[in-house]
Protein backbone atom coordinates (compact mmCIF):
# COMPACT_ATOMS: atom_id res chain seq x y z
CA UNK A 1 0.00 0.00 0.00
CA UNK A 2 1.15 3.46 -0.91
CA UNK A 3 2.48 5.63 1.67
CA UNK A 4 2.09 9.00 -0.32
CA UNK A 5 1.84 12.10 2.01
CA UNK A 6 1.33 15.04 -0.21
CA UNK A 7 -2.14 15.10 -2.27
CA UNK A 8 -1.52 16.41 -6.16
CA UNK A 9 -3.24 19.66 -6.36
CA UNK A 10 -5.64 19.73 -9.33
CA UNK A 11 -7.32 22.97 -11.01
CA UNK A 12 -10.57 22.80 -9.50
CA UNK A 13 -13.47 24.69 -10.70
CA UNK A 14 -14.62 27.42 -8.34
CA UNK A 15 -17.53 26.54 -6.02
CA UNK A 16 -19.40 29.69 -6.82
CA UNK A 17 -21.20 28.15 -9.55
CA UNK A 18 -24.72 28.95 -10.39
CA UNK A 19 -27.87 26.69 -10.03
CA UNK A 20 -27.90 25.73 -13.65
CA UNK A 21 -24.56 24.22 -13.53
CA UNK A 22 -25.51 22.81 -10.44
CA UNK A 23 -28.63 21.35 -11.90
CA UNK A 24 -26.75 20.29 -15.13
CA UNK A 25 -23.88 18.64 -12.75
CA UNK A 26 -26.21 16.28 -10.85
CA UNK A 27 -27.49 15.31 -14.19
CA UNK A 28 -24.48 14.01 -15.24
CA UNK A 29 -24.13 12.54 -12.20
CA UNK A 30 -27.32 10.75 -12.13
CA UNK A 31 -26.68 9.20 -15.41
CA UNK A 32 -23.29 8.18 -14.53
CA UNK A 33 -25.03 6.26 -11.57
CA UNK A 34 -28.14 4.46 -13.77
CA UNK A 35 -25.40 2.99 -15.89
CA UNK A 36 -22.87 1.49 -13.74
CA UNK A 37 -25.56 -0.85 -11.75
CA UNK A 38 -26.93 -3.74 -13.51
CA UNK A 39 -30.38 -3.54 -12.22
CA UNK A 40 -31.33 -0.42 -14.82
CA UNK A 41 -29.87 -2.66 -17.58
CA UNK A 42 -32.71 -5.50 -16.50
CA UNK A 43 -35.04 -3.22 -16.15
CA UNK A 44 -34.74 -1.90 -19.41
CA UNK A 45 -34.20 -5.11 -20.98
CA UNK A 46 -37.54 -6.38 -19.75
CA UNK A 47 -38.74 -3.35 -20.61
CA UNK A 48 -38.08 -3.83 -24.25
CA UNK A 49 -39.03 -7.43 -24.49
CA UNK A 50 -42.28 -6.85 -22.42
CA UNK A 51 -43.69 -4.05 -25.01
CA UNK A 52 -42.82 -5.92 -28.53
CA UNK A 53 -42.78 -9.25 -27.24
CA UNK A 54 -46.39 -9.19 -25.74
CA UNK A 55 -47.58 -7.04 -28.45
CA UNK A 56 -46.11 -9.42 -31.09
CA UNK A 57 -47.74 -12.47 -29.07
CA UNK A 58 -51.27 -10.67 -28.60
CA UNK A 59 -51.44 -9.47 -32.34
CA UNK A 60 -50.43 -13.44 -33.59
CA UNK A 61 -53.39 -14.58 -31.53
CA UNK A 62 -55.74 -11.62 -32.91
CA UNK A 63 -54.86 -12.29 -36.47
CA UNK A 64 -54.98 -16.32 -36.11
CA UNK A 65 -58.67 -16.12 -34.80
CA UNK A 66 -59.75 -13.52 -37.04
CA UNK A 67 -62.18 -15.30 -38.66
CA UNK A 68 -64.16 -16.29 -35.80
CA UNK A 69 -64.80 -12.33 -34.67
CA UNK A 70 -68.61 -11.14 -35.09
CA UNK A 71 -69.03 -7.61 -36.62
CA UNK A 72 -69.25 -5.63 -33.46
CA UNK A 73 -65.84 -7.11 -32.16
CA UNK A 74 -64.56 -6.30 -35.66
CA UNK A 75 -66.14 -2.67 -35.83
CA UNK A 76 -65.40 -2.13 -32.18
CA UNK A 77 -61.95 -3.06 -32.96
CA UNK A 78 -58.77 -1.33 -31.27
CA UNK A 79 -55.66 -1.81 -33.71
CA UNK A 80 -53.53 -0.40 -30.83
CA UNK A 81 -55.13 -2.45 -28.24
CA UNK A 82 -53.36 -5.64 -28.48
CA UNK A 83 -49.82 -3.90 -30.28
CA UNK A 84 -49.79 -2.03 -27.14
CA UNK A 85 -50.75 -5.17 -24.57
CA UNK A 86 -47.26 -5.25 -23.81
CA UNK A 87 -46.72 -1.33 -22.06
CA UNK A 88 -49.23 -2.99 -18.92
CA UNK A 89 -46.43 -5.20 -17.70
CA UNK A 90 -43.48 -2.73 -18.97
CA UNK A 91 -45.33 0.11 -16.73
CA UNK A 92 -44.23 -2.51 -13.77
CA UNK A 93 -40.50 -2.98 -14.70
CA UNK A 94 -40.19 0.49 -15.23
CA UNK A 95 -42.33 1.50 -11.97
CA UNK A 96 -39.73 -0.84 -10.18
CA UNK A 97 -36.36 0.89 -12.21
CA UNK A 98 -38.20 4.76 -11.24
CA UNK A 99 -38.87 3.49 -7.30
CA UNK A 100 -35.19 1.78 -7.39
CA UNK A 101 -33.77 5.28 -8.25
CA UNK A 102 -34.34 6.64 -5.17
CA UNK A 103 -34.67 3.64 -2.43
CA UNK A 104 -31.41 1.79 -3.62
CA UNK A 105 -29.56 5.38 -2.16
CA UNK A 106 -31.66 5.05 1.21
CA UNK A 107 -30.89 1.09 1.79
CA UNK A 108 -26.96 1.65 0.76
CA UNK A 109 -26.63 4.69 2.52
CA UNK A 110 -25.64 6.53 -0.78
CA UNK A 111 -28.02 8.70 -0.44
CA UNK A 112 -25.91 11.31 2.09
CA UNK A 113 -23.08 10.67 -0.46
CA UNK A 114 -25.60 12.12 -3.03
CA UNK A 115 -27.36 15.33 -0.52
CA UNK A 116 -23.49 15.89 0.73
CA UNK A 117 -22.54 16.28 -2.67
CA UNK A 118 -25.72 18.16 -3.74
CA UNK A 119 -27.40 19.96 -1.06
CA UNK A 120 -29.95 21.65 -3.28
CA UNK A 121 -32.21 18.40 -2.64
CA UNK A 122 -35.22 19.91 -5.12
CA UNK A 123 -32.73 20.47 -7.71
CA UNK A 124 -31.66 17.20 -6.98
CA UNK A 125 -34.44 15.62 -7.53
CA UNK A 126 -35.54 17.55 -10.37
CA UNK A 127 -32.03 16.28 -11.83
CA UNK A 128 -32.96 12.80 -11.31
CA UNK A 129 -36.26 12.82 -12.36
CA UNK A 130 -35.35 14.77 -15.95
CA UNK A 131 -32.60 12.08 -16.40
CA UNK A 132 -34.26 9.10 -15.73
CA UNK A 133 -37.10 10.63 -17.80
CA UNK A 134 -35.04 10.68 -21.09
CA UNK A 135 -33.60 6.91 -20.28
CA UNK A 136 -37.33 5.93 -20.31
CA UNK A 137 -38.67 8.00 -23.14
CA UNK A 138 -35.70 6.74 -25.61
CA UNK A 139 -36.48 3.22 -24.41
CA UNK A 140 -40.31 3.49 -24.82
CA UNK A 141 -40.16 5.14 -27.43
CA UNK A 142 -38.12 2.68 -29.70
CA UNK A 143 -39.79 -0.09 -28.22
CA UNK A 144 -43.53 1.34 -28.74
CA UNK A 145 -42.41 2.59 -32.59
CA UNK A 146 -40.99 -1.24 -33.17
CA UNK A 147 -43.65 -3.19 -31.77
CA UNK A 148 -46.09 -0.76 -33.94
CA UNK A 149 -44.87 -1.76 -37.46
CA UNK A 150 -44.46 -5.14 -36.68
CA UNK A 151 -47.87 -5.92 -35.44
CA UNK A 152 -49.14 -3.75 -37.96
CA UNK A 153 -47.55 -5.52 -40.69
CA UNK A 154 -48.91 -8.82 -38.99
CA UNK A 155 -52.43 -7.28 -39.26
CA UNK A 156 -52.72 -5.66 -42.28
CA UNK A 157 -53.41 -9.41 -44.04
CA UNK A 158 -56.90 -8.96 -42.09
CA UNK A 159 -58.83 -5.75 -42.61
CA UNK A 160 -57.67 -4.45 -39.30
CA UNK A 161 -53.93 -2.78 -39.60
CA UNK A 162 -53.39 0.99 -39.64
CA UNK A 163 -51.48 3.11 -40.41
CA UNK A 164 -49.02 6.14 -38.81
CA UNK A 165 -50.63 8.54 -40.46
CA UNK A 166 -54.17 7.71 -40.26
CA UNK A 167 -55.83 9.94 -37.70
CA UNK A 168 -54.48 9.47 -34.18
CA UNK A 169 -52.79 7.07 -34.97
CA UNK A 170 -49.10 8.87 -34.36
CA UNK A 171 -50.48 10.68 -31.10
CA UNK A 172 -51.11 7.00 -29.99
CA UNK A 173 -47.86 5.94 -30.56
CA UNK A 174 -46.43 8.70 -29.08
CA UNK A 175 -48.71 8.70 -25.93
CA UNK A 176 -47.84 5.24 -25.03
CA UNK A 177 -44.24 5.80 -24.95
CA UNK A 178 -45.08 9.34 -22.83
CA UNK A 179 -47.58 7.11 -20.43
CA UNK A 180 -44.26 4.91 -19.68
CA UNK A 181 -42.31 8.38 -18.48
CA UNK A 182 -45.06 9.66 -16.38
CA UNK A 183 -45.63 6.58 -15.02
CA UNK A 184 -41.52 6.47 -14.45
CA UNK A 185 -41.83 9.57 -12.84
CA UNK A 186 -44.47 9.12 -10.21
CA UNK A 187 -42.71 5.80 -9.14
CA UNK A 188 -39.22 8.20 -8.61
CA UNK A 189 -41.33 10.77 -6.70
CA UNK A 190 -42.95 7.79 -4.22
CA UNK A 191 -39.69 5.81 -3.87
CA UNK A 192 -38.77 9.44 -2.61
CA UNK A 193 -41.47 9.87 -0.37
CA UNK A 194 -41.57 6.01 0.92
CA UNK A 195 -38.23 5.69 1.16
CA UNK A 196 -37.87 1.73 1.57
CA UNK A 197 -37.86 -0.03 -1.75
CA UNK A 198 -40.67 -3.07 -0.68
CA UNK A 199 -43.15 0.01 0.56
CA UNK A 200 -42.74 2.03 -2.47
CA UNK A 201 -43.07 -0.92 -4.65
CA UNK A 202 -46.03 -1.76 -3.22
CA UNK A 203 -47.57 1.65 -3.42
CA UNK A 204 -47.21 1.71 -6.84
CA UNK A 205 -48.72 -1.42 -7.83
CA UNK A 206 -51.68 -1.03 -5.29
CA UNK A 207 -52.14 2.19 -7.35
CA UNK A 208 -51.57 0.86 -10.90
CA UNK A 209 -53.23 -2.63 -10.12
CA UNK A 210 -55.18 -2.96 -7.41
CA UNK A 211 -57.34 0.17 -6.56
CA UNK A 212 -58.73 0.01 -10.52
CA UNK A 213 -60.10 -3.32 -9.02
CA UNK A 214 -61.66 -1.53 -5.84
CA UNK A 215 -62.76 1.56 -7.35
CA UNK A 216 -65.15 -0.73 -9.91
CA UNK A 217 -66.80 -2.40 -6.30
CA UNK A 218 -68.17 1.18 -5.78
CA UNK A 219 -71.58 1.65 -6.65
CA UNK A 220 -73.10 2.92 -10.13
CA UNK A 221 -72.61 5.38 -11.27
CA UNK A 222 -69.19 6.65 -9.30
CA UNK A 223 -67.50 3.37 -9.69
CA UNK A 224 -67.09 4.23 -13.65
CA UNK A 225 -66.70 8.31 -13.00
CA UNK A 226 -63.78 7.74 -10.41
CA UNK A 227 -62.64 5.37 -12.31
CA UNK A 228 -61.87 7.76 -15.55
CA UNK A 229 -59.39 9.66 -13.18
CA UNK A 230 -57.46 6.75 -12.02
CA UNK A 231 -53.59 6.63 -13.22
CA UNK A 232 -54.11 3.64 -15.07
CA UNK A 233 -57.19 4.44 -16.55
CA UNK A 234 -55.62 8.02 -17.61
CA UNK A 235 -52.56 6.28 -19.29
CA UNK A 236 -54.35 3.37 -21.02
CA UNK A 237 -56.66 6.46 -22.85
CA UNK A 238 -53.15 8.02 -23.71
CA UNK A 239 -52.24 5.05 -26.33
CA UNK A 240 -55.96 4.72 -27.53
CA UNK A 241 -56.99 5.19 -31.22
CA UNK A 242 -60.87 3.92 -30.87
CA UNK A 243 -62.57 6.23 -27.83
CA UNK A 244 -63.52 3.81 -25.32
CA UNK A 245 -66.44 4.98 -23.24
CA UNK A 246 -64.82 4.11 -19.85
CA UNK A 247 -61.88 6.10 -20.68
CA UNK A 248 -61.09 9.50 -21.23
CA UNK A 249 -59.79 11.25 -24.80
CA UNK A 250 -56.54 11.25 -25.14
CA UNK A 251 -55.62 14.81 -23.98
CA UNK A 252 -57.57 14.75 -20.95
CA UNK A 253 -55.79 11.38 -20.18
CA UNK A 254 -52.59 13.04 -20.88
CA UNK A 255 -53.40 15.68 -18.41
CA UNK A 256 -54.59 13.75 -15.49
CA UNK A 257 -51.42 11.82 -15.21
CA UNK A 258 -49.31 14.53 -15.53
CA UNK A 259 -51.50 16.24 -12.47
CA UNK A 260 -50.74 12.92 -10.60
CA UNK A 261 -46.75 13.00 -11.56
CA UNK A 262 -46.54 16.93 -10.45
CA UNK A 263 -48.36 16.13 -7.37
CA UNK A 264 -46.52 13.24 -6.80
CA UNK A 265 -42.77 14.87 -7.15
CA UNK A 266 -44.29 18.15 -5.63
CA UNK A 267 -44.91 15.82 -1.84
CA UNK A 268 -41.25 14.02 -2.85
CA UNK A 269 -39.57 17.69 -2.92
CA UNK A 270 -41.22 18.88 0.17
CA UNK A 271 -40.84 16.12 2.18
CA UNK A 272 -37.08 15.71 0.74
CA UNK A 273 -35.95 19.41 2.39
CA UNK A 274 -37.89 18.54 5.47
CA UNK A 275 -36.91 15.63 6.64
CA UNK A 276 -33.20 14.43 7.61
CA UNK A 277 -31.29 12.16 5.60
CA UNK B 1 -13.00 26.13 9.79
CA UNK B 2 -15.91 24.62 11.52
CA UNK B 3 -17.71 26.91 14.17
CA UNK B 4 -21.38 25.50 15.94
CA UNK B 5 -23.18 28.04 18.02
CA UNK B 6 -25.37 26.90 20.50
CA UNK B 7 -25.96 23.90 18.11
CA UNK B 8 -29.36 21.30 19.43
CA UNK B 9 -30.59 18.28 18.21
CA UNK B 10 -33.66 16.74 19.23
CA UNK B 11 -34.91 13.37 18.66
CA UNK B 12 -38.89 12.55 20.01
CA UNK B 13 -38.01 12.56 23.69
CA UNK B 14 -34.14 12.21 23.66
CA UNK B 15 -31.91 15.41 23.50
CA UNK B 16 -29.05 14.10 20.65
CA UNK B 17 -26.98 17.18 21.19
CA UNK B 18 -27.66 19.92 23.89
CA UNK B 19 -26.51 23.53 23.39
CA UNK B 20 -23.06 22.20 21.87
CA UNK B 21 -20.90 25.42 20.93
CA UNK B 22 -17.45 24.77 19.72
CA UNK B 23 -14.91 25.84 16.70
CA UNK B 24 -12.35 23.68 14.75
CA UNK B 25 -9.44 25.19 13.61
CA UNK B 26 -7.67 25.17 10.95
CA UNK B 27 -3.86 23.50 10.87
CA UNK B 28 -4.27 21.12 13.19
CA UNK B 29 -6.03 17.78 13.96
CA UNK B 30 -8.75 17.99 16.22
CA UNK B 31 -10.19 14.91 18.01
CA UNK B 32 -13.78 14.24 18.84
CA UNK B 33 -14.29 11.84 21.38
CA UNK B 34 -17.04 11.11 23.58
CA UNK B 35 -19.07 7.58 24.46
CA UNK B 36 -20.83 5.50 22.21
CA UNK B 37 -24.17 7.85 22.01
CA UNK B 38 -23.07 10.52 23.58
CA UNK B 39 -24.17 12.64 19.71
CA UNK B 40 -20.59 12.82 17.92
CA UNK B 41 -22.38 11.05 14.94
CA UNK B 42 -25.41 13.37 14.66
CA UNK B 43 -23.06 16.54 15.55
CA UNK B 44 -21.13 15.33 12.00
CA UNK B 45 -24.21 15.02 10.11
CA UNK B 46 -25.47 18.05 11.12
CA UNK B 47 -21.84 19.86 10.33
CA UNK B 48 -22.88 18.56 6.51
CA UNK B 49 -26.23 19.28 6.56
CA UNK B 50 -28.07 16.08 6.34
CA UNK B 51 -29.27 16.83 9.85
CA UNK B 52 -30.91 19.89 10.55
CA UNK B 53 -30.66 21.37 13.70
CA UNK B 54 -33.45 21.76 16.09
CA UNK B 55 -31.60 24.91 17.11
CA UNK B 56 -28.52 26.96 16.79
CA UNK B 57 -26.19 26.74 13.87
CA UNK B 58 -23.14 25.30 12.51
CA UNK B 59 -20.87 26.90 9.78
CA UNK B 60 -17.94 25.63 7.43
CA UNK B 61 -15.78 27.98 6.60
CA UNK B 62 -18.45 31.04 7.35
CA UNK B 63 -20.85 29.17 5.40
CA UNK B 64 -23.63 26.87 6.01
CA UNK B 65 -23.18 23.92 4.54
CA UNK B 66 -26.39 23.67 2.47
CA UNK B 67 -26.04 26.91 0.78
CA UNK B 68 -22.60 25.82 -0.58
CA UNK B 69 -22.31 24.85 -4.70
CA UNK B 70 -20.40 22.10 -5.85
CA UNK B 71 -19.32 21.31 -1.75
CA UNK B 72 -16.67 18.67 -2.30
CA UNK B 73 -13.93 21.23 -3.06
CA UNK B 74 -15.02 22.89 -0.09
CA UNK B 75 -15.46 19.92 2.40
CA UNK B 76 -14.33 16.14 2.54
CA UNK B 77 -16.94 13.93 4.49
CA UNK B 78 -17.05 10.23 5.52
CA UNK B 79 -19.64 9.40 7.71
CA UNK B 80 -20.09 5.77 7.00
CA UNK B 81 -17.84 4.01 4.89
CA UNK B 82 -20.17 1.25 3.89
CA UNK B 83 -22.38 3.92 1.87
CA UNK B 84 -22.08 2.59 -1.50
CA UNK B 85 -23.94 0.57 -3.60
CA UNK B 86 -22.33 -2.71 -3.74
CA UNK B 87 -23.27 -3.44 -7.18
CA UNK B 88 -21.30 -0.66 -8.94
CA UNK B 89 -17.39 -0.68 -9.31
CA UNK B 90 -15.24 1.27 -6.87
CA UNK B 91 -13.97 3.97 -9.57
CA UNK B 92 -17.67 3.99 -11.04
CA UNK B 93 -18.66 5.26 -7.21
CA UNK B 94 -16.01 8.07 -7.55
CA UNK B 95 -16.66 9.03 -10.91
CA UNK B 96 -20.70 9.98 -9.88
CA UNK B 97 -19.64 11.55 -7.48
CA UNK B 98 -17.32 13.54 -9.53
CA UNK B 99 -19.64 14.52 -11.73
CA UNK B 100 -21.74 15.90 -8.85
CA UNK B 101 -19.36 18.83 -8.20
CA UNK B 102 -17.47 18.57 -11.65
CA UNK B 103 -14.21 17.45 -10.28
CA UNK B 104 -12.05 16.14 -13.39
CA UNK B 105 -11.91 12.56 -14.37
CA UNK B 106 -8.36 12.81 -13.61
CA UNK B 107 -8.35 13.52 -10.13
CA UNK B 108 -9.49 9.75 -9.60
CA UNK B 109 -6.70 8.24 -10.31
CA UNK B 110 -4.91 10.50 -8.05
CA UNK B 111 -6.73 9.96 -5.17
CA UNK B 112 -7.38 6.10 -5.87
CA UNK B 113 -3.51 6.29 -5.92
CA UNK B 114 -3.43 8.17 -2.57
CA UNK B 115 -5.71 5.78 -0.54
CA UNK B 116 -3.85 2.70 -2.72
CA UNK B 117 -6.70 1.33 -4.18
CA UNK B 118 -5.79 1.13 -7.96
CA UNK B 119 -5.60 -1.93 -8.24
CA UNK B 120 -9.18 -2.49 -6.76
CA UNK B 121 -10.59 0.34 -8.64
CA UNK B 122 -12.23 -2.28 -11.01
CA UNK B 123 -13.84 -4.31 -8.25
CA UNK B 124 -17.75 -4.07 -7.41
CA UNK B 125 -17.74 -2.10 -3.62
CA UNK B 126 -19.63 -5.08 -2.53
CA UNK B 127 -16.12 -7.43 -3.38
CA UNK B 128 -14.00 -4.87 -0.97
CA UNK B 129 -12.61 -6.18 1.77
CA UNK B 130 -13.61 -3.88 5.33
CA UNK B 131 -10.47 -2.01 4.79
CA UNK B 132 -10.55 -1.45 1.31
CA UNK B 133 -13.83 -0.14 1.78
CA UNK B 134 -12.88 2.25 4.10
CA UNK B 135 -9.94 3.30 1.95
CA UNK B 136 -12.62 3.72 -0.76
CA UNK B 137 -14.37 6.10 1.60
CA UNK B 138 -10.89 8.37 2.40
CA UNK B 139 -10.74 8.56 -1.09
CA UNK B 140 -14.19 9.94 -1.70
CA UNK B 141 -13.40 12.48 0.74
CA UNK B 142 -10.25 13.69 -0.80
CA UNK B 143 -11.73 13.73 -3.84
CA UNK B 144 -12.34 17.43 -3.82
CA UNK B 145 -8.97 18.39 -2.12
CA UNK B 146 -11.02 20.04 0.08
CA UNK B 147 -9.66 22.30 2.89
CA UNK B 148 -12.01 21.15 5.70
CA UNK B 149 -12.00 17.68 6.13
CA UNK B 150 -14.74 15.33 8.42
CA UNK B 151 -14.05 12.12 9.31
CA UNK B 152 -16.00 9.92 11.45
CA UNK B 153 -13.92 6.52 12.26
CA UNK B 154 -12.00 6.27 9.69
CA UNK B 155 -9.62 4.10 11.20
CA UNK B 156 -12.58 0.94 11.20
CA UNK B 157 -11.98 -2.19 9.88
CA UNK B 158 -7.88 -1.20 8.76
CA UNK B 159 -4.88 -2.96 9.56
CA UNK B 160 -2.18 -1.86 11.53
CA UNK B 161 -0.20 -0.47 8.29
CA UNK B 162 -3.28 1.14 7.72
CA UNK B 163 -4.05 2.79 10.48
CA UNK B 164 -0.27 4.16 10.25
CA UNK B 165 -1.13 5.03 7.04
CA UNK B 166 -4.41 6.77 7.88
CA UNK B 167 -2.40 8.58 11.33
CA UNK B 168 0.50 9.89 8.41
CA UNK B 169 -2.19 11.09 6.17
CA UNK B 170 -4.23 13.18 8.70
CA UNK B 171 -1.18 14.98 9.94
CA UNK B 172 0.32 15.80 6.59
CA UNK B 173 -3.54 16.95 5.56
CA UNK B 174 -3.48 19.47 8.61
CA UNK B 175 0.41 20.44 7.88
CA UNK B 176 -1.11 21.41 4.53
CA UNK B 177 -2.78 23.77 6.57
CA UNK B 178 -6.52 22.11 6.23
CA UNK B 179 -9.07 21.53 8.48
CA UNK B 180 -9.26 18.40 10.12
CA UNK B 181 -12.18 17.00 12.66
CA UNK B 182 -12.45 13.00 13.54
CA UNK B 183 -13.88 10.91 15.53
CA UNK B 184 -12.44 7.21 16.79
CA UNK B 185 -13.33 5.53 19.59
CA UNK B 186 -9.35 4.30 20.25
CA UNK B 187 -8.03 6.22 22.28
CA UNK B 188 -4.36 5.19 21.73
CA UNK B 189 -4.60 6.04 18.49
CA UNK B 190 -5.97 9.57 18.94
CA UNK B 191 -3.55 10.29 21.14
CA UNK B 192 -0.81 10.31 18.57
CA UNK B 193 -3.27 11.66 15.86
CA UNK B 194 -4.89 14.12 17.43
CA UNK B 195 -3.64 18.02 18.60
CA UNK B 196 -6.60 19.18 20.23
CA UNK B 197 -9.80 17.55 21.40
CA UNK B 198 -13.79 18.13 21.81
CA UNK B 199 -15.15 16.23 24.27
CA UNK B 200 -18.95 15.53 24.36
CA UNK B 201 -20.88 13.22 26.73
CA UNK B 202 -24.78 12.83 26.21
CA UNK B 203 -24.82 15.97 23.77
CA UNK B 204 -22.83 18.66 25.80
CA UNK B 205 -19.18 19.90 25.48
CA UNK B 206 -17.46 18.54 28.29
CA UNK B 207 -14.08 19.76 27.19
CA UNK B 208 -11.91 21.54 23.99
CA UNK B 209 -8.20 22.24 24.48
CA UNK B 210 -4.98 21.42 23.34
CA UNK B 211 -4.60 17.25 23.85
CA UNK B 212 -1.98 18.10 26.39
CA UNK B 213 -3.63 20.55 28.34
CA UNK B 214 -6.48 18.22 28.79
CA UNK B 215 -4.57 15.29 29.87
CA UNK B 216 -2.36 17.31 32.28
CA UNK B 217 -5.71 18.95 34.04
CA UNK B 218 -7.62 15.75 34.18
CA UNK B 219 -4.96 13.10 35.26
CA UNK B 220 -1.84 15.02 36.00
CA UNK B 221 1.09 12.89 36.18
CA UNK B 222 3.37 11.35 38.73
CA UNK B 223 7.01 10.60 39.43
CA UNK B 224 8.17 6.92 39.86
CA UNK B 225 11.12 5.89 41.90
CA UNK B 226 12.73 2.69 42.34
CA UNK B 227 15.13 2.80 45.37
CA UNK B 228 16.06 -0.35 47.63
CA UNK B 229 16.53 2.92 50.90
CA UNK B 230 12.01 3.44 50.61
CA UNK B 231 11.27 3.65 53.98
CA UNK B 232 13.74 6.42 54.39
CA UNK B 233 12.99 8.42 51.10
CA UNK B 234 9.18 8.66 52.00
CA UNK B 235 10.11 10.28 55.24
CA UNK B 236 12.32 12.70 53.46
CA UNK B 237 9.56 13.29 50.21
CA UNK B 238 6.48 13.52 52.73
CA UNK B 239 8.80 16.68 54.91
CA UNK B 240 8.71 18.35 51.63
CA UNK B 241 5.00 17.86 51.30
CA UNK B 242 5.00 15.34 48.67
CA UNK B 243 1.83 12.58 48.10
CA UNK B 244 3.43 9.33 48.30
CA UNK B 245 2.22 6.04 47.62
CA UNK B 246 4.16 2.82 48.41
CA UNK B 247 3.60 0.86 45.13
CA UNK B 248 6.23 -2.45 46.52
CA UNK B 249 8.92 -2.92 48.44
CA UNK B 250 11.58 -0.45 46.28
CA UNK B 251 8.75 1.31 44.16
CA UNK B 252 7.18 4.53 45.27
CA UNK B 253 4.98 6.97 42.87
CA UNK B 254 5.23 10.91 44.11
CA UNK B 255 2.74 13.37 43.64
CA UNK B 256 3.69 17.05 44.46
CA UNK B 257 7.12 17.17 43.28
CA UNK B 258 8.90 17.07 40.08
CA UNK B 259 11.46 14.04 39.05
CA UNK B 260 14.57 16.54 39.42
CA UNK B 261 13.15 17.73 42.82
CA UNK B 262 13.63 14.17 43.89
CA UNK B 263 16.89 13.75 42.30
CA UNK B 264 18.49 16.40 44.43
CA UNK B 265 16.44 15.16 47.56
CA UNK B 266 18.03 11.40 47.27
CA UNK B 267 21.03 12.63 46.64
CA UNK B 268 21.57 14.86 49.09
CA UNK B 269 20.63 12.10 51.45
CA UNK B 270 23.01 9.55 49.77
CA UNK B 271 20.31 7.31 48.91
CA UNK B 272 20.31 5.08 46.28
CA UNK B 273 17.89 5.21 42.80
CA UNK B 274 17.11 2.90 41.00
CA UNK B 275 15.01 4.60 38.75
CA UNK B 276 13.18 7.80 38.72
CA UNK B 277 10.88 8.30 35.65
CA UNK B 278 7.66 11.07 35.14
CA UNK B 279 4.80 9.22 34.44
CA UNK B 280 1.97 10.65 32.65
CA UNK B 281 -1.45 9.95 32.25
CA UNK B 282 -2.31 8.27 29.40
CA UNK B 283 -5.19 9.74 26.99
CA UNK B 284 -7.22 6.91 27.54
CA UNK B 285 -6.83 7.66 31.79
CA UNK B 286 -7.82 11.55 31.31
CA UNK B 287 -11.22 10.60 29.28
CA UNK B 288 -11.86 8.06 31.69
CA UNK B 289 -11.52 10.76 34.22
CA UNK B 290 -13.52 13.41 33.07
CA UNK B 291 -16.45 11.27 31.87
CA UNK B 292 -17.00 9.88 35.85
CA UNK B 293 -16.65 13.36 37.10
CA UNK B 294 -19.61 13.50 35.35
CA UNK B 295 -22.41 12.32 37.30
CA UNK B 296 -24.89 11.29 34.48
CA UNK B 297 -22.35 8.52 33.47
CA UNK B 298 -21.56 6.76 37.23
CA UNK B 299 -25.15 4.76 36.83
CA UNK B 300 -24.08 3.51 33.54
CA UNK B 301 -19.95 2.36 33.65
CA UNK B 302 -19.77 -0.79 34.77
CA UNK B 303 -16.55 -2.52 35.08
CA UNK B 304 -13.10 -1.80 36.66
CA UNK B 305 -12.55 1.32 35.22
CA UNK B 306 -15.69 2.64 37.62
CA UNK B 307 -13.31 1.74 40.74
CA UNK B 308 -10.81 3.95 39.92
CA UNK B 309 -12.59 7.02 40.52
Amino acid sequence: MTTQLVLPQTALPNTNERLPGVFLAACRSEWTKLRTVRSTMWALVFTVISIIGLGVLLSAIVVGHWDHRSLSEITGFDPLLYSFAGLNVAQLSVGVLGVLVMTSEYATGVIRLTFGATPQRRLLLGAKVLTFSIVVAIVSLISCVTVFFICQAMLASKPAGVSITDPGVLRAVLGGATKMVLIGVIAVGVGAIVRHTAGAVAVLFAVLLIIPGLVQLLPQPWNNDVTLYLPSSAGAAMSAVVRFPNLLAPGPGFLVLLAYAAATIGLAMALLVRRDA
Amino acid sequence: MIEAKALSKRYGKTLAVDDLSFSVEAGQVTGFLGPNGSGKSTTMRMIVGLDSPTSGTVSVGGHAYSSLRFPLHEVGALLDANAAHPGRRARNHLNWLADSNKIPRTRIDEVLTIVGLTEAAHRRVGELSLGMGQRLGIAAALLGDPGVLILDEPINGLDPEGILWVRHLLRSLAAEGRTVLVSSHLMTEMALTADHLIIIGRGRLLSSGPMADFIEKSAGHHVKVVTPDADALVVLLRDKGATVTVEGPQELSVQGLESRDVGVLSSGAGLTLYELSTQRASLEDAFMQLTHEHAEYQGTTRGPEASRS
